[in-house]
């Protein structure tokens, strides 16, 4: 994966900041590895939540993240099969950033597209990081 | 209602038809595999001694497992429509933790149409072996 950005904390981070744009390539040993570990035998296309669950790596790698961060929602929309072997662009940007407590809330949305740069799938992750 | 076990044509899709329930045992073994997939090591996931000092008390699997289990059930119910149009909304409400037995179901909520499309919008969630919600949603896939 190419991530050219600096590693940004949470306070570091301002609502509207862009990620450095990121690629990964889907190429079959990757996607072989994904469907033995969702348990899914084989797949005609790349299965839309490893393109996100990618993204969502790829993105987080310009992140410092507390251990023991997790998941409180998320959102994504596929727009397109996307074959073995792809090049995924991936863009990311922070929708919101929130403080309550010794809880911290960042949005963060993101798009994947491919190497015609058509967009291929969108969403919005929600995470929820201890202060 | 009628639970589909397969990719149904347009005609015999309608409100309140089941989608395929899809039932996972969750073991720390699939929870490493699945970091080792996706790249995400929080330890959360995999670290049992750090995980059991947290509130959560042990290791919890990723929350884009369970999507992926859930996208699994609408592949199955809408096939390459699910891949190509498909969108979802999903909570996490609990954690899915090693050992536990999730079921992935959902139902037809309506057909929406939009223009002259139309649109299968379904309540989904998975919950485990105690009945727990551990995420609930919708997800809309163009048919």
């Amino acid at each position: 994966m190419q991530n050219k950005g600096l590693l940004l904390s949470f306070d570091q981070l301002v609502t509207g900041y862009e990620f450095p744009m990121t690629s990964y390539t889907l190429d079959l040993s990757i996607i072989s590895k994904y469907l033995m570990a969702v348990g899914l035998q084989s797949a005609e296309f790349v299965p839309p939540l490893a393109i996100a669950a990618y993204a969502m790596s790829a993105l987080s790698k310009s992140l410092v993240l507390p251990a023991g961060t997790i998941h409180a929602s998320q959102e994504l929309e596929f727009f397109q099969p996307v074959p073995m072997g792809a090049t995924i662009y991936c863009q990311g940007r922070v929708a919101q950033k929130l403080s309550r407590g010794k809880l911290n809330l960042l949005t963060i949305e993101l798009s994947a597209l491919n190497q015609a740069k058509e967009k291929v799938l969108s969403g919005k992750a929600t995470l929820v990081l201890q202060n | 209602m009628p639970i589909l076990d397969q990719e149904l044509s347009l005609s015999e899709i309608r409100q309140g038809v089941n989608l395929p329930p899809v039932i996972k045992n969750i073991t720390q073994k699939e929870i490493n595999l699945y970091a080792e997939a996706s790249g995400d090591f929080n330890p959360i996931h995999i670290d049992e001694a750090f995980a059991a000092k947290t509130p959560l008390g042990g290791t919890i699997a990723h929350g884009m497992l369970i999507l992926a289990y859930v996208s699994e059930m609408m592949t199955k119910a809408f096939g390459q429509k699910w891949i190509s149009t498909g969108k979802m909304a999903i909570r996490f409400k609990a954690p899915a933790r090693p050992k536990d037995i999730i079921t992935i179901g959902g139902i037809i909520n309506s057909i929406e149409h939009r223009g002259d499309t139309p649109y299968a919008a379904c309540n989904v969630e998975a919950h485990n072996q105690n009945g727990e919600i551990v995420v609930t949603g919708e997800t809309m896939v163009k048919l």
